[in-house]
C-alpha cells in the first residue's frame, strides 16, 4: 500500500453514514431497525422529472454535457434564483454539479490556500470542516448554542473572522439544528461581513423550501446585494425535489468564481449526467405545489417528534424553524446505564446503545461538533416516527 | 487576498476546449464546420441500457446508494472483469464514480502529495499531468514517438523511475494515438515495476474494447497478477457502451486504497447517479453486441482515414491499434503557408489554418504534450469523414 495523502489523513467517514451502515448490518441480521440517521427524503421524485429523464433518455440526450451544465438547466436555476430569491445570475455566473456537494467541494478547492481558514457555525454538517481541511484551509467552527437558537450571533461572527479569512459559511435552515435565520438575524451577519471586504460567503440553502408556520426564508445575497459580489448561493434538487440520488446540485456566484470552479471540476468529474440533469430541469420549472404540500407533512412530523421527545426524561427538545432535522440535547441521560448495561457517559455512546437496545438508528451531536446532543432526521413516515421516539422514550426511561 | 487558490495555476488551460470552443464560434456566425475534436462516440446508447435507466426510475432507484456505487453495480464490474481480462475481483475491491475522470481524480488526489512523481507516457490526454500537478505532484513525462508506435519502451520506464516515483499512469488504448499494448509489450514493462515494488500503476483501460483487426489490448493484471497489490485497473461505460452522459467509471484496486478513495469520494461528490449506475448494470451484463456493431464501424473508419490521410502531401499518418483516434505528424508541413495567407510552424498553426480555411476541426499535438501532430477523432459517419479528410488532402495539396 502505498502511503496515503496527507490531506487524506486529517478526515474521518461521515458518522451519518457509518450509523446507517451500523442500522443497515442490523436490519441485515432479520432485526427491525428504524433508521433516523439518514438526510434525505422519504419522498419520490416528482412525475414531471421523471417524465423528463424518461424523455431525455429515449431521445439520446446521452452525451459528454456541457462541464458548466446543460443550457436548458442553467436557464431553470437562473429563473429559480429570481423566483425564489430575487437573486438575477447571468448564464456563466452558474455552474450544475454532481449534488451540493460539489459545488462546495469546487469553491473550497479552487480558492483555499494552506492556512486559509473557514469559519463554520456549529454545529455543522460535518463535510465543510472536512472539505475545507482536503482543500489545505482551517475550518474554525464558532459555537451556536441551543439558547441562541443554534443561531449565528453578529458578535460572534465578527469575533472569529481574522485577515485569514477566507470564506464564512452559512447554513439556514441547519443540518443538524434545523435552526433558519430571519431577515433581521441575517441582516445583523450581513453587517459584520460588510465590515470584513476580505471574506468571501458560501451559504447553503439546500433546505430552503423546508420551513414551517409560516417561516420566511431569506439568503444571504438577496438581504444584503452589497455582498453578491463576494456571495456563492448553493442550491440543489436532492431535498426540495426528493432527488437525492440523481445528484444535481447548483450554484450562482461571481463569474471569477465560477470560472474556477468549472476549471476544478474540469479536472474532477466534467459535468453531471444528462437525464439527471434533464429531470432537474423539469423540477424547477415544473408546478410547485407538491413542494408546499411536502412541507406540511414534514411540519406535521417535527410537530410529532418534539413533542415525544420532550416527553422522554433527560432529554430537552427545540422545536425548529426548518429542514428535517431535529437536534435534542440529552445532557440529562449522562452518567446513567442503560438496561442492557452501557454507561452512558457521551452523546456517542448515547446513540450507539439506542441502536443496539432499541434498534433506533440516530447521529450523535459530536459528529456535528456540539455534544451532547442527537440528530434526528424525521424525513421518514409518520408511523415509523412513532414508534421510533416511543422507543426513545422507553430507552430514557430505562437508563438508571 | 486573491481569490483563486495555487493549486488552480498550476492546471493549465484545456486547449482541446479552446479549439472546439473556436469551431463553435465559426459554427455559429455560419460556416459549415466538420468537428473531428471531441472524443465522443457518435453512436446512441443502447436500447436495452436505457430501458434500464428507465425501469429503475419507475422502481423509485432515485435515493443515494454506498458512495462507492451500488452493490449490483461493483458485482457486475466484477463478472466484467473476470469475463473480460480473467481477473477476480470482489465488491469491496471495486468503486464506481462520476466518469472514468473521477477514478482517476481519487485516485492520485489520495495518494500523492508534495513531490511525489508519476510517470506519463506521452503523448497523453492532458488530465493526467494536471491532475498530478493538482495533487502537488510532479508528472515526469516520457515521450513516445512514433518510431516506437507511441508507445513506451520499458528501458524508458526504467530510467524514469526514482526514489521519488509513486506511479507509472498507463493509458491503453491510448487517447489520443489509438496506440495499445499488447501482452507482450505490456509484459515488458510490468517486468521493470518488479523491481520496482514501490512503485504503482494506474491502468486507463476505457478504449479497451475499441480493438481493431484482431488485436487484443491486455490489460496490467492478467499479464502480470503478482502486481495485484499495487495496481488500479481503470475502465467505464462511456466509450465501450456510447455512454459519455451517464457519467460512469469504475476502478478495481486493493481494498484499502479503495476505501481511501471512498472516502474522498465522500467528500467531493458521494455516489454517481443512481439512474446511471442502474442503466450501467445492464450495459455490463446484458447483451453485448451493441459493442461488436461499433468495433466494425470504427474499424472500417480507421481504414479509411488512415489511408486519405496518408495521401494528403506533408502528413504521415500510422494504423493504431485501437480507441476512435489517429495522430498524424504534420512535420512535412512546416515552414509552408497555406492558401489562405497563414504561416505554418507549428501544429497550432497547422489546426488554426486548417479549422479558418478548410473547416474541419482537429486538436494540435500540444494539447497531448506532444508537437508536430493532431489528433482526429474518427469516432463520426463515413460521409462525415471522407468529406473532412478530402478537404485535408485539398488544404495540404494548397500548401506552398
Amino acid at each position: 500500500m502505498p502511503a496515503l495523502a496527507k490531506r487524506l489523513d486529517e478526515f474521518q467517514i461521515s458518522a451519518s453514514v457509518v450509523m446507517t451502515m451500523k442500522g443497515r448490518e442490523l436490519a441485515a441480521k432479520g432485526i427491525k431497525v428504524i433508521s433516523l440517521a439518514s438526510g434525505e427524503p422519504d419522498f419520490l421524485t416528482p412525475p414531471h422529472a421523471i417524465e423528463a429523464a424518461y424523455r431525455a433518455a429515449k431521445e439520446g440526450d446521452t452525451k459528454y454535457p456541457p462541464q458548466d451544465g446543460t443550457r436548458a438547466l442553467k436557464e431553470a436555476v437562473r429563473r429559480k434564483f429570481r423566483r425564489d430569491n430575487n437573486l438575477d445570475y447571468a448564464l456563466d455566473e452558474i455552474l450544475v454539479t454532481n449534488g451540493g456537494k460539489q459545488s462546495i467541494f469546487n469553491a473550497l478547492m479552487a480558492t483555499c490556500d494552506p492556512g486559509d481558514e473557514v469559519v463554520i457555525p456549529a454545529p455543522y454538517w460535518i463535510s465543510y470542516a472536512d472539505m475545507a481541511k482536503v482543500a489545505g484551509g482551517r475550518p474554525v467552527p464558532v459555537n451556536c448554542p441551543q439558547n441562541n437558537g443554534f443561531k449565528l450571533r453578529p458578535e460572534d461572527l465578527e469575533a472569529a473572522i481574522t485577515p485569514k479569512t477566507k470564506w464564512v459559511m452559512l447554513n439556514f435552515p441547519n443540518n443538524p439544528t434545523g435552526a433558519a435565520c430571519s431577515r433581521a438575524e441575517m441582516q445583523a451577519l450581513a453587517e459584520v461581513l460588510l465590515r470584513h471586504p476580505h471574506v468571501w460567503v458560501m451559504t447553503d440553502d439546500m433546505y430552503e423550501h423546508l420551513v414551517y408556520d409560516g417561516f420566511e426564508f431569506c439568503t444571504i445575497a438577496e438581504v444584503e446585494p452589497r455582498l453578491r459580489d463576494r456571495t456563492l448561493t448553493v442550491n440543489g434538487a436532492s431535498k426540495t425535489y426528493a432527488m437525492t440520488g440523481w445528484r444535481v446540485g447548483f450554484c450562482g456566484g461571481p463569474r471569477a468564481l465560477i470560472k474556477g470552479m468549472i476549471n476544478m471540476q474540469g479536472q474532477a468529474t466534467s459535468g453531471v449526467s444528462t437525464v439527471g440533469q434533464a429531470a432537474a430541469a423539469a423540477a424547477l420549472d415544473g408546478p410547485q405545489e407538491l413542494v408546499r404540500e411536502r412541507a406540511e407533512e414534514y411540519r406535521k412530523r417535527r410537530d410529532l417528534v418534539v413533542e415525544m421527545l420532550n416527553a422522554a426524561p433527560g432529554v430537552n427538545c427545540h422545536k425548529p424553524e426548518g429542514a428535517f432535522y431535529v437536534f435534542p440535547n440529552i445532557a440529562g441521560c449522562l452518567g446513567k446505564t442503560s438496561p442492557g448495561g452501557k454507561r452512558i457517559e457521551t452523546d456517542t455512546d448515547f446513540a450507539l446503545a439506542l441502536l443496539e437496545e432499541k434498534h433506533v438508528a440516530a447521529v450523535q451531536g459530536s459528529a456535528y461538533g456540539m455534544s451532547p446532543y442527537l440528530r434526528i432526521s424525521y424525513a421518514t413516515d409518520t408511523a415509523s416516527l412513532r414508534e421510533a421516539c416511543a422507543r426513545i422514550q422507553e430507552f430514557c426511561k430505562g437508563l438508571a | 487576498m486573491k481569490l483563486v487558490a495555487d493549486r488552480l495555476d498550476r492546471i493549465s488551460p484545456s486547449l482541446t476546449i479552446a479549439m472546439t470552443a473556436k469551431a463553435r464560434a465559426l459554427k455559429a456566425a455560419g460556416r459549415d464546420v466538420i468537428g473531428l475534436s471531441a472524443g465522443e462516440p457518435d453512436f446512441d446508447t443502447p436500447r436495452n441500457v436505457k430501458d434500464a435507466a428507465i425501469a429503475a426510475i419507475e422502481r423509485g432507484e432515485t435515493k443515494y446508494t454506498d458512495v462507492a456505487g451500488t452493490l449490483q453495480l461493483r458485482q457486475a464490474v466484477c463478472s466484467r472483469f473476470k469475463a473480460d481480462h480473467g481477473v477476480e475481483f470482489k465488491p469491496e475491491e471495486v468503486l464506481v464514480a462520476t466518469g472514468g475522470k473521477q477514478v482517476i481524480f481519487d485516485a492520485l488526489l489520495a495518494t500523492i502529495g508534495p513531490g511525489d512523481e508519476a510517470v506519463i507516457p506521452a503523448p497523453c490526454w492532458v488530465s493526467y499531468p494536471d491532475i498530478v500537478e493538482l495533487a502537488e505532484g510532479k508528472p515526469v513525462i516520457v515521450p513516445c514517438g512514433e518510431n516506437q508506435g507511441f508507445k513506451m519502451r520499458p528501458e524508458q520506464l526504467e530510467a524514469a523511475i526514482t526514489p521519488r516515483t509513486k506511479w507509472l499512469i498507463l493509458n491503453n488504448p491510448s487517447n489520443p494515438t489509438g496506440a495499445a499494448y499488447s501482452a507482450e509489450e505490456l509484459k515488458a514493462l510490468t517486468d521493470v515495476l518488479l523491481r520496482h515494488p514501490d512503485v504503482w500503476v494506474f491502468t486507463d483501460d476505457i478504449y479497451n474494447k475499441l480493438a481493431y483487426g484482431g488485436f487484443r489490448p491486455a490489460t496490467v493484471l492478467e499479464v502480470e497478477p503478482r502486481l495485484r497489490d499495487r495496481t488500479v485497473t481503470m475502465n467505464g461505460c462511456s466509450k465501450a457502451y456510447a455512454m459519455t452522459g451517464w457519467r460512469i467509471g469504475y476502478a478495481a484496486a486493493p481494498v484499502q486504497l479503495i476505501k481511501a478513495m471512498d472516502k474522498l469520494q465522500s467528500q467531493s461528490t458521494s455516489n454517481t447517479s443512481s439512474v446511471s449506475q442502474a442503466a450501467a448494470v445492464e450495459a455490463l451484463t446484458g447483451p453485448q453486441d451493441s459493442i461488436d456493431t461499433m468495433r466494425e464501424a470504427y474499424q472500417r473508419r480507421r481504414d479509411l482515414v488512415v489511408e486519405m490521410l496518408n495521401a494528403a502531401p506533408g502528413l504521415r499518418c500510422h494504423k493504431p491499434e485501437g480507441a476512435f483516434y489517429v495522430f498524424p505528424s504534420m512535420q512535412g508541413c512546416v515552414g509552408k503557408a497555406s492558401a489562405g495567407g497563414a504561416r505554418i510552424e507549428t501544429d497550432e498553426d497547422f489546426c488554426n489554418a486548417l479549422l479558418e480555411e478548410a473547416g474541419v476541426a482537429c486538436v494540435h499535438g500540444t494539447a497531448f504534450m506532444f508537437p508536430g501532430h493532431f489528433r482526429i477523432s474518427y469516432a463520426t459517419s463515413d460521409s462525415v469523414l471522407t468529406e473532412a479528410c478530402g478537404r485535408i488532402q485539398k488544404f495540404c495539396a494548397g500548401l506552398r
